[in-house]
């Protein structure tokens, strides 16, 4: 399999010592990566890392054998915070307006959408049935209906790499188990690479296929169903 | 009504008030979606210190106050990304030292030079066709910013982390659009006063929240808003002799309730049912309902 992210010697520091150091890890293509850890471990601290939102203190990142800091081709990466949704509650936004932010790319600032980009946009909605729920605002929607919203945006570009930001948080059971079951055929079916922030490693554990557990440092990397029975057995993988 | 618009003073009132109208809640929308509603009323603390600044060292006070609202909104940009959890309390800061500027600079000039009344509260009926002009061209550059730069400028106020992952020029962007509402502020002074243009920005767009279902909605219909509080506001002023400043605010939140209860009234105050997929009480409900 064809490595598409290295990470050399990573760490980060926000001014209160190391968050983590000397992060290394390749991740191959077509992988679905469930990062779990304690709180404050630094699951998020690596996503937004990998989204190039935080610069890391040390270490590097390399996309397609190239440092992220020359990285150009972000339609390849699709990104999903934590919690958009809750955060923009009363954000006049349409549901179909937020699909349409995906098709963004930093070379096109005038965008008008075409006929193609529409097309794009009201397939992808199909896909993720939301097309009865287009118009209506972002925050009248249930946490599970915004997750998925979301991820229509993430996945309207038709990007080769998916980040997910704890995607599971603030929706109930039910949603989750859509939603990873969502994410389980977007890798099995469309061969998208996932590297996912996740608290529910038993119900990501069908949907990924290996797990990364941070504890300021790599504590464990592998098979997520070796992660799983470790979990059982004796919690999170403390140092 | 014909009467009104027979002077001339009167019909370059109407017209400046119009692009205001338009200006201030376009810029204004995407300001109260960033949770900056307070950012025109903070500029303009710092605008009337450039007047001042202007008025004492012998400078044009547009121009003194538009350059120290650009340098003032730039700065207030670039805390607000730096140290985004205390970026109110940076905010008002250099609020308060803007107006303490103003007060020194006002003391230490015993020669006059401006009016304070007319920069704070504005003077609609004096002005000049230079005063018209120049407000037109910043009404037009404001208009062609957004209609080009749109969807990123719809993409960084809703999300700003994933327009910037999605190689959009986010801190560009953000100045840009710092420094469009630093000159609004700035040009408008003299035309509706200081505390008119900070109301103008947020007034109309809160209406529009009531109202509006998606992002391009809440500009439109905040624009419209803006034109109908101008329209009405001026006209009350010039039959009633009152402030015309003053009115349109006031005629502002008079619109401003009646879309409370227009927005109540669309979703009956509760929120919109969501549809049920897999359910098969829903869609009997549905059916019934139906």
């Amino acid at each position: 399999m064809k490595k598409i992210i290295e990470i050399k010697d990573l760490g980060f520091d926000y001014g209160e010592g190391w968050v983590f150091h000397k992060l290394n890890l390749e991740i191959t293509e077509g992988d679905f990566v469930a990062v779990i850890g304690a709180n404050g471990a630094g699951k998020s601290t690596l996503l937004k890392m990998l989204a190039n939102v935080i610069e890391p203190t040390i270490g590097e990142i390399i996309y397609y054998g190239t440092p992220i800091s020359e990285f150009e081709n972000w339609e390849r990466i699709g990104y999903v915070p934590q919690n958009p949704g809750r955060a923009q509650k009363n954000f006049p936004i349409s549901v179909r307006e937020v699909v349409g932010l995906g098709l963004l790319k930093g070379n096109s600032l005038i965008h008008r959408f075409n006929e193609e980009d529409k097309k794009a946009i009201n397939e992808i909605m199909e896909r993720f049935d939301l097309t009865d729920l287009r118009y209506r605002k972002i925050g009248e929607l249930s946490g599970g209906q915004q997750q998925r919203v979301f991820l229509a945006r993430a996945m309207v570009k038709q990007p080769k790499i998916l980040l997910l930001d704890e995607p599971a948080t603030g929706i109930d059971t039910a949603a989750k188990a859509d939603l990873y079951a969502m994410l389980k055929k977007i890798n099995r079916e469309q061969g998208v690479t996932i590297i996912m922030v996740s608290h529910d490693l038993e119900l990501a554990a069908d949907a990924a296929q290996n797990a990364l557990c941070l504890d300021h440092g790599i504590c464990f990397w592998g098979e997520v169903h070796a992660a799983l029975k470790h979990h059982h057995k004796h919690g999170y993988f403390y140092r | 009504m014909i009467e009104m618009f027979e002077m001339e003073f009167m019909q370059r009132a109407w017209l400046a008030g119009l692009i205001m109208a338009v200006i201030c809640p376009l810029i204004g929308s995407f300001l109260v979606l960033r949770r900056q509603s307070l950012i025109g009323d903070g500029l303009g603390h710092i605008a009337f210190a450039g007047v001042a600044g202007g008025a004492l060292f012998g400078y044009s006070p547009v121009l003194s106050a538009a350059v120290a609202t650009i340098l003032g909104a730039l700065a207030i940009e670039r805390v607000r990304v730096k140290l985004s959890d205390a970026a109110d309390m940076v905010l008002a800061i250099f609020f308060y030292s803007g107006m303490g500027l103003a007060v020194i600079f006002t003391s230490m000039n015993k020669e006059g030079g401006f009016n304070l009344g007319s920069i704070l509260f504005g003077s609609l009926m004096t002005v000049s066709s230079r005063d018209l002009l120049i407000v037109a061209a910043l009404g037009l550059c404001t208009v062609l910013f957004v209609i080009l730069y749109y969807r990123p400028l719809q993409y960084l106020t809703f999300d700003e982390t994933s327009a910037k992952v999605a190689g959009l020029p986010v801190d560009k962007l953000n100045m840009l659009l710092a420094v469009l509402t630093a000159l609004t502020v700035a040009l408008s002074m003299r035309i509706v006063g200081l505390l008119l243009v900070s109301a103008m920005m947020v007034i109309p767009v809160a209406c529009a929240l009531q109202t509006a279902k998606s992002f391009a909605q809440t500009i439109l219909q905040s624009m419209a808003y803006g034109i109908i509080a101008v329209a009405l506001g001026l006209t009350t002023s010039y039959y009633a002799n009152l402030a015309p400043g003053g009115t349109i605010v006031l005629t502002c939140t008079a619109l401003f309730m009646v879309s409370t209860l227009l927005g109540k009234k669309k979703t009956g105050n509760k929120p919109a049912p969501t549809p049920c997929a897999h359910c098969k009480v829903c869609e009997e409900e549905a059916k019934n309902e139906g």
